[in-house]
């Protein structure tokens, strides 16, 4: 019986093809964009959220100043208290916090041979490398060995290095460095990997040198640009926030003289922004099922009043209410399953359209696909349901007498 | 077979109450071949629609094979017209994106009757008809009276014990019509009772009895002699 329904249902939809499309057009669109959305949504946000993964493993900033520090002057008194010594007695108070250094910066401009480049100088200590995932491509990094002895050397950036060397191996390479009114001699040791730019900046214009270096030999101050503390995992990232929080608040005295920064609150700001965009377009993509919903009731009704006399053909042969009703009820649901099967293919060839403009991976999430194919079936059972109801409950004299 | 006590039928037509029927009374036995005459407007439409099973009346009763017709809900309506009455119509009423297999099949989809076996009862039926070199043409490809046939076929299908042909030959030529009538005739020899509405005398006189409304009543009810 179904079978004949789903029979019948198909030849007259094969019968009205312009208007059979037509009416599925809503119900295209609408899950088209539904498909196409969600992909480009969660593509988008794999994304950012690799690329906020490659900053680093389980990394926490810590910053001086805070909410009230917006542009101003940091107060002398915050800047004094973050020292190094700080990072130490953080690391000793944090027990989720496997690493903690001190980073300090300044812009300087090397100087080789002929060539003269800016770039940002950071002061920093072996751990860097192992906090932001961050290796040499040739050389090495800074060393403990070079922190004891506050030697002359520099790690270069791997777009910095080409700009001052210009294709020349700077391994040994001496170079000069003007850097806060002093100048040093230093020897390059290393060349990092290219990593590019993010929203945090670009690590491959950027030149490090000892933290001692730094401190003993460019600048007197001991004022830290800020702290890069790493979790132990990513699990205890939320711990190791909290930890340091509890400590600062109590050293610092004030929330407002500190900022905390970690690779998970960003995340979640970021999974916020989209999960937020995600419902907005979604409810616009529903709103657009729902206008396909009525046109199918449209085209339904039509269907129903236009084979009156059929209905009272069936009726007269012995159709019962309920064979009439599965009939039309059936024929909206290939109508708007039809609908839902052609949106989802579109909506997934505009998703790795999309996606290969964008240069990230299709992700088309088989929960999206079923979401979409039952929210057609859903409509067109809703909207199916009246037009049904009304041809079930023809007078068969009336619906035999019809022209 | 069939008893019809009193029967009416009003229609509410806005705020007028229009009498189609005003008492009408008879029994039709089995094995029965009766033309309904009457001119247009004396109701004998109405009282097809009722004796199909089609229409309940407003007063009156009519027992089908003892079922009481007016006390029925609709399913079950459509149950006794599925097995128990054939219909014939003068529009033929066949489903035109169907071909003859498929319309001829129809009543058996409502029974729930398997595929296969839906198919070979309609091929025979057809064949009944002496249409079984017309299996897969659809109406549109068919004379008017093969349209007839296929739609007789139909009413076969389940082997009705009451056939209801409103008007059967109206629309077909004088030739065409005595050849279906001719079928009719075979069907009441087989068994089946056979009931023609009908307004032309010349089919009316192929009945063994004729009931003739007027106005809403019965004005006659004769038997004639012999069929053709």
């Amino acid at each position: 019986m179904l079978f004949e329904s789903f029979k019948i249902a198909i030849s007259s939809l094969q019968a009205n093809k312009l208007r059979t499309f037509l009416s599925m057009l809503g119900i295209i669109i609408g899950v088209g964009a539904v498909i196409s959305i969600v992909s480009i949504g969660s593509g988008a946000q794999m994304e950012v959220t690799g690329q906020i993964a490659g900053l680093g493993s389980n990394v926490i900033n810590i910053m001086p100043g805070g909410a009230r520090m917006t542009g101003g002057q940091l107060t002398a008194r915050t800047a004094d208290n973050f020292t190094p010594e700080l990072a130490d007695y953080i690391h000793m108070l944090s027990p989720s916090v496997q690493n903690i250094i001190p980073q300090i910066q300044d812009s300087g401009a090397f100087t080789y041979r002929d060539v003269r480049v800016q770039a940002t100088i950071i002061g920093t200590k072996p751990a860097f490398q192992e906090i932001n995932l961050y290796n040499p491509s040739a050389g090495r990094f800074i060393n403990q060995g070079d922190l004891e002895t506050a030697s002359q050397v520099v790690v270069l950036g791997s777009r910095l290095a080409r700009n001052i060397f210009d294709g020349e191996d700077p391994l040994g390479k001496r170079v000069r460095l003007e850097i806060n009114r002093r100048v040093l001699l230093l020897t390059v040791v290393g060349v990092m990997e290219e990593r590019g730019g993010n929203f945090m900046g670009n690590f491959d214009t950027q030149a490090y040198v000892p933290f001692s270096t730094y401190t003993q030999k460019i600048s007197s101050t001991q004022n830290i640009s800020q702290f890069l503390a790493q979790a132990r995992s990513a699990d205890e990232s939320r711990e190791a926030v909290a930890q340091i929080d509890y400590f600062l608040s109590t050293y610092l005295e004030d929330e407002d003289n500190y900022m905390i920064l970690s690779q998970e609150q960003i995340l979640d700001v970021i999974h916020q922004v989209t999960r937020t965009l995600n419902i907005m377009l979604g409810g616009i993509a529903g709103i657009s099922l729902l206008v396909g919903g009525i046109g199918i009731m449209n085209i339904m009704l039509v269907s129903v009043t236009e084979r009156t006399r059929e209905i009272g053909i069936r009726k007269a042969l012995g159709a019962k209410k309920a064979h009439i009703m599965n009939q039309f009820l059936i024929e909206a649901l290939t109508l708007s399953s039809l609908g839902g099967l052609v949106g989802t293919l579109l909506g997934w060839l505009g998703a790795f359209v999309i996606a290969s403009f964008g240069g990230w991976a299709l992700v088309v999430s088989p929960g999206s696909v079923a979401l979409a194919l039952g929210f057609s079936l859903l409509v067109g059972l809703f909207f199916g349901l009246y037009p049904a109801y009304k041809a079930a409950n023809m007078d068969p004299v009336i619906a035999l007498s019809y022209e | 077979m069939m008893q019809i006590e009193n029967l009416e039928r009003v229609y509410h037509l806005g705020k007028a109450n229009v009498a189609a029927l005003k008492g009408v009374s008879f029994n039709i036995e089995d094995g029965e071949f009766v033309a309904i005459m009457g001119p247009s407007g004396s109701g004998k439409s109405t009282l097809m629609h009722i004796l199909g099973c089609l229409d309940r009346p407003t007063q009156g009763r009519y027992y089908l094979e003892g079922h009481d017709i007016s006390k029925l809900s609709d399913n079950q309506l459509a149950e006794i017209r599925n097995k128990n009455i054939g219909f014939v119509f003068q529009q033929f009423n066949l489903l035109p994106r169907m071909n003859s297999l498929h319309n001829v099949e129809i009543p058996l989809i409502y029974r729930h009757t398997r595929r296969s076996t839906r198919l070979e009862k309609a091929k025979k039926a057809l064949e009944r008809v002496g249409l079984g070199e017309r299996l897969h043409h659809k109406p549109s490809e068919v004379s008017g009276g093969e349209k007839q046939r296929v739609a007789i076929a139909r009413a076969l299908i389940n082997d009705p014990s009451l056939i209801l042909a409103d008007e059967p030959t109206g629309n077909l030529d004088t030739r065409t019509g005595n050849e279906i009538m001719k079928i009719f005739h075979n069907l009441n020899q087989q068994g089946h009772t056979i009931i023609v509405v009908t307004h032309e005398n010349e089919i009316a006189r192929q009945a063994r009895r004729v009931i003739r409304l007027r106005d809403g009543l019965m004005v006659g009810d004769e038997v004639i002699g012999s069929a053709v």
